[in-house]
C-alpha cells in the first residue's frame, strides 16, 4: 500500500509544509499533493539525481578519497571562499559556517545576490516586518514590489488568502507579469526609477510635495490610498541597495500612520536561514571574511561577486547553489578558473565543472532538518525518502575533521 | 574527576553559610561531602567561593536577539573574538554571536541563564542558537500574553488554559511562561494603540482576564517558576499603579515581576516621571509571594529589544536611529532600537536612580535579584560595576554626584540611604535567589547533590575588578575558567519542564491552530533530538 507521509517543500521560500508526499511499496516518490510546479520541479531533481555521491576530476570516486580530495583543496588554499547555503538545512549552514572558520575562508551566502539588497539596509536602519500570518490576516492592501511571486513562489496568493475584493493588490514593476496579471491596481515603473517613485511616495505619506515627473503622478494617488488603509504589507525584492533604504524609509514613514511592514520574497527555500545561522554564529548575516581568525564583514569588499572578481579566491567550496548559472559573468568566469568543491542534493552546472563533487542526500527529501521561510519562521523539513547517499551536513563535518 | 576547592571564604546562602572558611567537594559533575586524598586541588585560601551566578533575565537567543545582532555590525567590528584550539571565532558588542555569549558568560561566572522572552513558534530557532552557545546551562521562557488563540481559549473554555499551558511548554522545550504587556502587543498589532489598563478589552478579554487565568493555570500546574510578567504599561508615568493592579490581581498565586524598575514610576502618562520604588519596595517586602528582578539601567550603551512592540515604536521616536518591528502572527510583536542611557539625561538618571532605590530599599535579597535587562539596560558584562555600586557606597554616591541633580533628588538615593550590599546578599541576589525563584534545586547552592558549578574570586576591595574576572570557574564539575582565562570548552544542558497535560487538549487547540497559523499543528511541536538533547527536566508539581 503507498503510505502519505508529511512533507516540506522546501522550493522556494515559502516553504509550504503542507505537502503530502506519497511514498510506494518499493519506498519511490508515487506522488506530492499540493505542491506547486515549483515544488514539483524541486523534489523531481533531488529524489534520484543522475549523479554518484562522489565525483574526483569528473569521475566517480569512494567517498573517502574525495573527502581526501576535497580536504586537501580547501585545507591547502591560502584564500578559499564558501558560497551559496539558501537550498539546504540550517543544520547543514551550521557545518558550513564552521569548515568556513576552520580553513579561514570567506563565506557569502546567496541570498543577497540573488533577492537584493534588504539585508544590508536592514543594517543600516532596521526594517519593520512580519510573518506571512500577520500579512494573511492583517494587511488591508498588499503591495508588490518589483518581484513576481507569482512565478517564484507560486502559493503566495493562495496561502495569503489573494485576490480578496476587500483587500487590494497593488503590484510595482517595469513590465505585466504574471503577478501583475492578478492585481488590482499596476503601475508600470522601469527599472531604474525605483527612487523617484519611492521619494514620491514618502513625500506624499508625510504631506509634504516633492518636485517629481508627471509620469509619476500615479504615486500621488497611491501615497493618499495607503494612507487610507489601517494596516499596509510591501513584498518585495527591490534591488539596490538606495532602493532598499528608500524602500523601507517609506515603510518606516507609513508605519508613523498605520501598521507597515516589509517582506523580501526570498527565492532560495532557506535563504533566510543561511543569514541567521551566519549572523548568530558571527553577528554578520553576509560577506563575511575569517581570513584573520575572527570574523570580519564588507559587503562591498567580501561578497562573493567581488572576492571572485578581484582574483583573490584561489579555491571555492559551493553549498547548495548552482552558481555559474546566476553570477554575474566575471565572477563566474574565475571561478571556472579555480579548484571547487560542491556540496549539493542536486545535479548543477557547478558541480558538473568542479574538481572534487558531492552529490548528497537532501534535506526535506531524505534527512530531516530545519529550514527558516522568507519570513523567518522556523519550519520542520522531513526525510520522506530513504537514501544510501551521505548528508551534506555529515560531508562538510567529515572535510573539517580532514582538515583540522 | 573529584575535585577539592580548599580553604576559601564560602559564601553558600541557601545551606547558611556566610563566609566560613572550608573546603568545597566535588565528583562526577556534583557537589559531595567530601573528596580523597587524589582528588585535585585548588588552593582557594584567601579567596571567596560562591556557586556559579544564575541570571534569571536576559536576552540571549532567537530571532529577536538576532535581528539585533545583525543590526550592530559597527559594535562587532570593534569588538572582536579569535578563533583558538578550543574556542570558536565570533563577536561582541551588546549582542555578541552565540558562542562569545557563552565564553563571556564563563569568564564571568555564570553558569546557567534564562533566555526570558522566546516567540513559541520561534521554538525551534531558540533552540538552534542555544545549541550554539556554549558553557551555560540554559533555558527560556515562553511568551503567552497576547496569543490569541489562548485569548479564544480564555473566553470560551477557560478550564482547558491549564492544559493548553503545559502544552506549550512540552511542545517548545520551554521552562516556563511569560507575559509581556498582556493583550497590550494585539491590541497595537491590531492598530487599535496599546492598552492603557487592565481592564481595556482586547479580542474579547481583557489584560487582566489574561493574567488572572494563567497565572492560576501556571500556578494549578505547579510549574517550578512561577509566572513570569513584563507588566502593562512600561516606562509610562505612573505605571506604579499597574504594577500593583497586577500583583492584586495575581493575590493568592506566585508570580515574578520581570525589570521592575521600568514599572515603579509615579507620574502621570506623558508627563514627567517620578520614583515609586520605595512603595513598589513597601509592597514587595509585605507580600512574600511576589518576587522580582531590577532591570537596572546602565550609563552608556545598551540594545532595547522586547516583545513590547508598542514600547519600541515610543523609542524609535525618541531616538530617530535604528529600529526593528517584527510582528509574530498569533503570539506576539518584537522591537528592537538601540539606545544609550547618558547620566547627565534627567529621565535616565532617574531610571538609574530608581534600580538603586529598590535594591536598596528591598527588605529581601531572595525575593529581589540582580538583572540589567541584558541588553535592554546595559549588557551582562556589567554587573560587576552594577555590584560595586551596590556594595561600595563611596563609589555609589561619587556616581550620584555626576548624574542629572534633577533626577537624583526626586530619589531617596541621598536621604542617607547608605546601605552597602554584603558578599552573602551579592551571592543571594546574583545565584542562590534567582535559582530559588526558579525552582532550580541543583543550582545556586553548594550542598551536597547540588550541581558543581562553582566560582572563585580574589577578594579584592575594588569589587567590580573582583566581580569581572573570577579565578576559576567550575562548571558540572570541570574547571572551565582558570586566571581569568577560558581554559576548557564544553557544552551545558537545556533545562526544561516537565509538565504533564490533558492529550485531549491538542485536538481543541488543532482546530484553533489551522486557522490561524500559517504553519501546520503537526509541525509546530518541536521533536527533533538534536535541537532538544541533550536536556534535563525539572518536574511541576512538586511542593513550592
Amino acid at each position: 500500500m503507498p503510505s502519505p507521509e508529511r512533507a516540506t517543500c522546501a522550493g522556494c521560500g515559502l516553504v509550504c509544509d503542507d505537502i503530502t508526499a506519497v511514498v510506494g511499496d518499493d519506498g519511490g516518490l508515487e506522488r506530492l499533493e499540493r505542491t506547486c510546479p515549483l515544488g514539483d520541479a524541486w523534489f523531481a531533481a533531488r529524489v534520484d539525481p543522475a549523479r554518484p555521491p562522489a565525483r574526483v576530476d569528473g569521475r566517480e570516486a569512494g567517498l573517502d578519497e574525495a573527502l581526501d580530495a576535497a580536504a586537501a583543496i580547501l585545507g591547502g588554499a591560502r584564500a578559499p571562499l564558501v558560497y551559496g547555503l539558501g537550498d539546504t538545512s540550517c543544520e547543514a549552514q551550521r557545518a558550513a559556517v564552521a569548515l568556513a572558520e576552520a580553513i579561514g575562508a570567506t563565506i557569502d551566502p546567496a541570498g543577497p545576490l540573488l533577492d537584493g539588497a534588504s539585508g544590508l539596509a536592514f543594517q543600516a536602519r532596521g526594517a519593520s516586518t512580519a510573518t506571512l500570518g500577520e500579512v494573511r490576516d492583517r494587511a488591508a492592501a498588499v503591495v508588490v514590489w518589483r518581484a513576481d511571486p507569482a512565478t517564484t513562489n507560486p502559493r503566495l496568493f493562495e496561502r495569503l488568502r489573494l485576490p480578496d475584493p476587500t483587500r487590494p493588490l497593488i503590484v510595482v514593476d517595469a513590465e505585466p507579469t504574471a503577478t501583475a496579471a492578478r492585481a488590482d491596481t499596476f503601475l508600470e515603473l522601469p527599472a531604474d526609477r525605483d527612487l523617484e517613485a519611492l521619494s514620491t511616495l514618502r513625500a506624499g505619506v508625510r504631506g509634504r510635495t516633492i518636485a517629481r515627473a508627471d509620469d509619476l503622478a500615479p504615486f500621488d494617488d497611491l501615497a493618499s490610498r495607503l494612507l487610507a488603509f489601517g494596516h499596509v504589507a510591501v513584498l518585495q525584492r527591490v534591488h539596490g541597495l538606495a532602493e532598499a533604504l528608500a524602500l523601507h524609509a517609506l515603510v518606516r514613514d507609513l508605519a508613523r500612520v498605520t501598521h507597515a511592514v516589509a517582506v523580501t520574497l526570498r527565492r532560495e527555500g532557506n535563504a533566510a536561514g543561511a543569514e541567521d545561522v551566519l549572523a548568530w554564529q558571527t553577528g554578520y548575516p553576509a560577506a563575511v571574511s575569517f581570513a584573520g581568525g575572527a570574523p570580519r564583514a564588507n559587503p562591498g569588499e567580501w561578497s562573493a561577486a567581488a572576492v571572485l572578481e578581484r582574483g583573490d579566491a584561489d579555491a571555492a567550496l559551493v553549498v547548495g547553489s548552482d552558481p555559474l548559472e546566476h553570477l554575474p559573468p566575471a565572477s563566474a568566469e574565475r571561478l571556472r578558473s579555480i579548484p571547487v568543491v560542491t556540496v549539493d542534493a542536486r545535479a548543477t552546472a557547478t558541480a558538473d565543472a568542479a574538481r572534487v563533487a558531492f552529490t548528497t542526500q537532501a534535506a526535506g527529501v531524505h534527512r530531516a532538518g530545519t529550514a527558516h521561510r522568507l519570513d523567518g519562521v522556523p519550519v520542520p523539513l522531513r526525510a520522506v525518502l530513504a537514501s544510501d547517499r551521505p548528508s551534506d551536513e555529515d560531508v562538510l563535518a567529515a572535510i573539517a575533521e580532514r582538515v583540522a | 574527576m573529584s575535585l577539592r576547592i580548599a580553604g576559601g571564604r564560602v559564601y553558600d546562602p541557601a545551606n547558611g553559610v556566610n563566609g566560613d572558611v572550608r573546603d568545597v567537594c566535588l565528583s562526577d559533575g556534583k557537589v559531595v561531602d567530601d573528596v580523597d586524598e587524589h582528588a585535585t586541588r585548588i588552593d582557594a585560601r584567601g579567596m571567596v567561593v560562591m556557586p556559579g551566578g544564575v541570571d534569571i533575565h536576559a536576552h540571549i537567543a532567537g530571532p529577536k536577539v538576532n535581528a539585533a545582532r545583525r543590526l550592530a555590525p559597527e559594535e562587532h567590528r570593534g569588538d572582536v573574538h579569535e578563533r583558538t584550539a578550543i574556542m570558536r571565532a565570533g563577536t561582541g558588542g551588546m549582542v555578541p554571536s552565540t558562542f562569545v555569549t557563552g565564553y563571556r558568560y564563563a569568564l564571568l561566572g555564570y553558569t546557567t541563564v534564562v533566555e526570558a522572552a522566546t516567540p513559541p513558534l520561534s521554538a525551534r530557532h531558540v533552540l538552534a542558537e542555544l545549541r550554539d552557545t556554549p558553557m551555560i546551562d540554559p533555558l527560556f521562557l515562553v511568551l503567552l500574553g497576547n496569543n490569541v488563540a489562548l485569548f479564544d481559549l480564555i473566553r470560551r473554555d477557560p478550564a482547558r488554559v491549564r492544559d493548553a499551558v503545559a502544552w506549550w511548554l512540552e511542545a517548545t522545550g520551554g521552562y516556563g511562561v511569560k507575559l509581556v504587556n498582556a493583550g497590550g502587543i494585539e491590541r497595537w498589532k491590531r492598530g487599535a494603540g496599546n492598552v492603557t489598563s487592565l481592564d481595556d478589552e482586547v479580542a474579547g478579554v481583557t489584560p487582566r482576564q489574561v493574567i488572572e487565568s494563567i497565572g492560576s493555570a501556571v500556578h494549578d500546574l505547579g510549574l517550578p517558576h512561577p509566572v513570569h510578567v513584563h507588566c502593562n504599561n512600561l516606562g509610562v508615568g505612573g505605571n506604579w499603579r499597574t504594577t500593583l493592579d497586577t500583583l492584586d490581581t495575581l493575590e493568592g498565586r506566585r508570580a515574578h515581576l520581570a525589570h521592575l524598575q521600568f514599572h515603579a514610576y509615579g507620574g502621570k502618562p506623558g508627563g514627567r516621571l517620578r520614583s515609586r520604588a520605595p512603595d513598589i519596595a513597601e509592597y514587595l517586602g509585605a507580600h512574600p509571594e511576589f518576587s522580582a528582578d531590577v532591570g537596572q539601567v546602565m550609563f552608556g550603551p545598551a540594545t532595547t529589544m522586547t516583545a513590547d512592540a508598542p514600547v519600541s515604536e515610543r523609542l524609535r521616536d525618541i531616538t530617530g536611529g535604528k529600529w526593528v518591528n517584527a510582528d509574530t502572527e498569533v503570539e506576539t510583536g518584537c522591537g528592537i532600537v538601540p539606545f544609550t542611557y547618558k547620566e547627565k539625561n534627567e529621565v535616565h538618571a532617574l531610571q538609574w536612580g530608581i534600580g538603586l532605590e529598590l535594591f536598596l530599599l528591598s527588605r529581601d535579597p531572595w525575593r529581589l535579584v540582580l538583572s540589567t535587562d541584558h541588553p535592554n539596560g546595559g549588557s551582562f558584562l556589567s554587573y560587576p560595576k552594577l555590584i560595586r555600586l551596590l556594595m561600595d557606597r563611596e563609589f555609589r554616591n561619587d556616581q550620584l554626584r555626576r548624574a542629572n541633580k534633577k533626577a537624583i533628588r526626586r530619589t531617596v538615593l541621598l536621604d542617607d540611604l547608605d546601605r552597602e550590599y554584603t558578599l552573602e546578599e551579592v551571592a543571594i541576589v546574583t545565584r542562590a535567589g534567582p535559582a530559588r525563584l526558579l525552582g532550580l534545586r541543583d543550582k545556586g547552592h553548594l550542598g551536597a547533590g547540588a550541581d558543581a558549578d562553582v566560582t572563585v574570586y580574589d577578594d579584592r576591595e575594588d569589587r567590580e575588578e573582583m566581580f569581572a574576572v573570577p579565578r576559576y570557574v567550575i562548571k558540572g564539575g570541570h574547571v572551565v575558567v582558570r586566571d581569568g582565562e577560558l581554559v576548557e570548552a564544553l557544552s551545558g544542558d537545556l533545562l526544561r519542564v516537565a509538565a504533564a497535560h490533558d492529550p485531549a487538549i491538542e485536538d481543541v487547540l488543532r482546530e484553533r491552530f489551522e486557522e490561524r497559523y500559517t504553519v501546520q499543528f503537526d509541525n509546530y511541536p518541536v521533536r527533533e533530538p538534536w535541537l532538544l538533547e541533550p536536556a534535563r527536566r525539572v518536574d511541576a508539581g512538586r511542593p513550592a
